[in-house]
């Protein structure tokens, strides 16, 4: 597609959100940048422009203007902040692509957050009935988006999402920024995507793998 | 975000509280920019886009790099390259912003879902389609049949308050003339 598509990323001064940031930045869409630290937003905007000089990037003022300007949001907020951004952005996003990328582990890091038979994506889903909710980049490190390739590999990037067309917008864009996109399934997926996150986080931990590692389906 | 379009929809259909809160629930709300695409020729046009707020304009460009303005579309005017839409034909048209605008995009894939919920809409796209075919058999008629001089007359008589926004070399490259000989009919006619 030719036509630029514009997309938010709120939570941009996060780890994560900075490296969606950068990582996208190397593609041709528009690019608004949301995050409550005013510094780090604008290293991150001249970080972006280090790396491509014709980046199309600004930072803008609340997530209300950058989700009603966008035609993607990223939501790249701590999954205990979802619900206010999501009540703060629910009548822009109608019939738009919201990215959940959270795992909602709870603070020890040995079980989630969210209900039992339920996923950060889906809970926001409910919030945002209108929008069209697909869960990815929640299985990559911070770190990855930079380096995906792990020991020669490159990295899996698990997409789900109910709707068929936002699935594949997104799979290009997760395909675009150098990553192995992997179609998983419907929006309950979710579910297995992020206690997979939970398990790697904890294997992680125990097997110092210094927070460069990742999932890789291995097929004929 | 949906005064316009609620106001547009009733001037032609009657719809309840509640069907109106349905139609809102298929429409994408975006913010264009000045300058910015809402489509770029050789993309499938995707999307009608109703204006709530600024204004479009559509155009193709010649091999010199020149543009033809095809449409504008103000306040409360829907603007899409139609035939793209239906055809899913790659747009040879491209639909800019002329100012900052506030749209209401309706995607081609949520149009059976909104005819299905909202029946009503029905007679209102019947409506939108038949003045569409009438606005493009008309500019096709002024095109083929009238002077320059003519189109500009009928032009003003018909949208001369807002053209009051829109550059004069848009308004020559719309009526098919250099700005030079729109300068000229303007002297003429008033």
């Amino acid at each position: 597609m030719k036509t630029k598509s514009t997309i938010a990323i709120i939570g941009s001064t996060g780890n994560m959100g900075s490296a969606i940031a950068k990582s996208l930045a190397k593609g041709s869409n528009r690019l608004l940048l949301f995050g409550r630290e005013d510094t780090k937003l604008q290293t991150l905007k001249n970080d972006i422009h280090t790396l491509n000089s014709g980046a199309d990037v600004e930072a803008i003022g609340c997530p209300k203007d950058a989700s009603w300007e966008a035609d993607i949001v990223i939501l790249a907020v701590p999954y205990a902040a979802e619900a206010a951004v999501a009540e703060e952005i629910r009548p822009y996003v109608t019939q738009k692509i919201v990215i959940s990328i959270a795992n909602p582990m709870n603070e020890t890091f040995d079980g989630m957050v969210t209900p039992a038979d339920s996923s950060a994506a889906q809970e926001l889903q409910k919030l945002l009935p209108d929008a069209q909710v697909v869960k990815a980049f929640n299985t990559t490190y911070a770190a990855n988006f930079a380096e995906p390739v792990i020991a020669g590999v490159p990295a899996d990037a698990y997409v789900a999402g109910d709707d068929e067309k936002a699935v594949q917008t997104v799979t290009e864009l997760v395909q675009s920024m150098g990553l192995n996109p992997v179609v998983a399934g419907g929006l309950a997926v979710s579910h297995t995507l992020e206690h997979m996150q939970l398990l790697l986080i904890q294997l992680t931990v125990k097997n110092n793998y210094n927070w460069h590692a990742g999932w890789k389906i291995l097929h004929n | 975000m949906f005064s316009e379009l609620e106001k547009n929809l009733r001037q032609h259909i009657t719809l309840t509280t509640d069907e109106f809160d349905r139609v809102k629930r298929y429409f994408v709300p975006k913010k264009l920019r000045r300058k910015q695409f809402m489509l770029e020729a050789s993309d499938v046009c995707t999307r009608m886009a109703f204006v709530s707020k600024g204004a479009l304009f559509s155009y193709s460009t010649s091999e010199k790099g020149s543009i033809n303005v095809v449409q504008f579309a103000f306040e409360s005017w829907w603007m899409a390259d139609l035939y793209s839409f239906f055809t899913e034909e790659p747009s040879k048209l491209y639909i800019e912003a002329l100012e900052d605008s506030e749209l209401l995009l309706l995607k081609a894939d949520r149009l059976q879902p909104l005819l299905a919920d909202v029946p009503a809409m029905e007679t209102y796209l019947r409506i939108l389609y038949q003045n569409a075919y009438v606005a493009l058999q008309r500019r096709l008629e002024e095109t083929i049949g009238l002077t320059a001089e003519q189109r500009y007359l009928r032009f003003m008589e018909r949208d001369g308050r807002l053209l009051l926004r829109v550059p004069q070399h848009m308004i020559a490259s719309y009526l098919g003339v250099t700005p030079e000989t729109l300068s000229r009919i303007r002297k003429q006619v008033s």
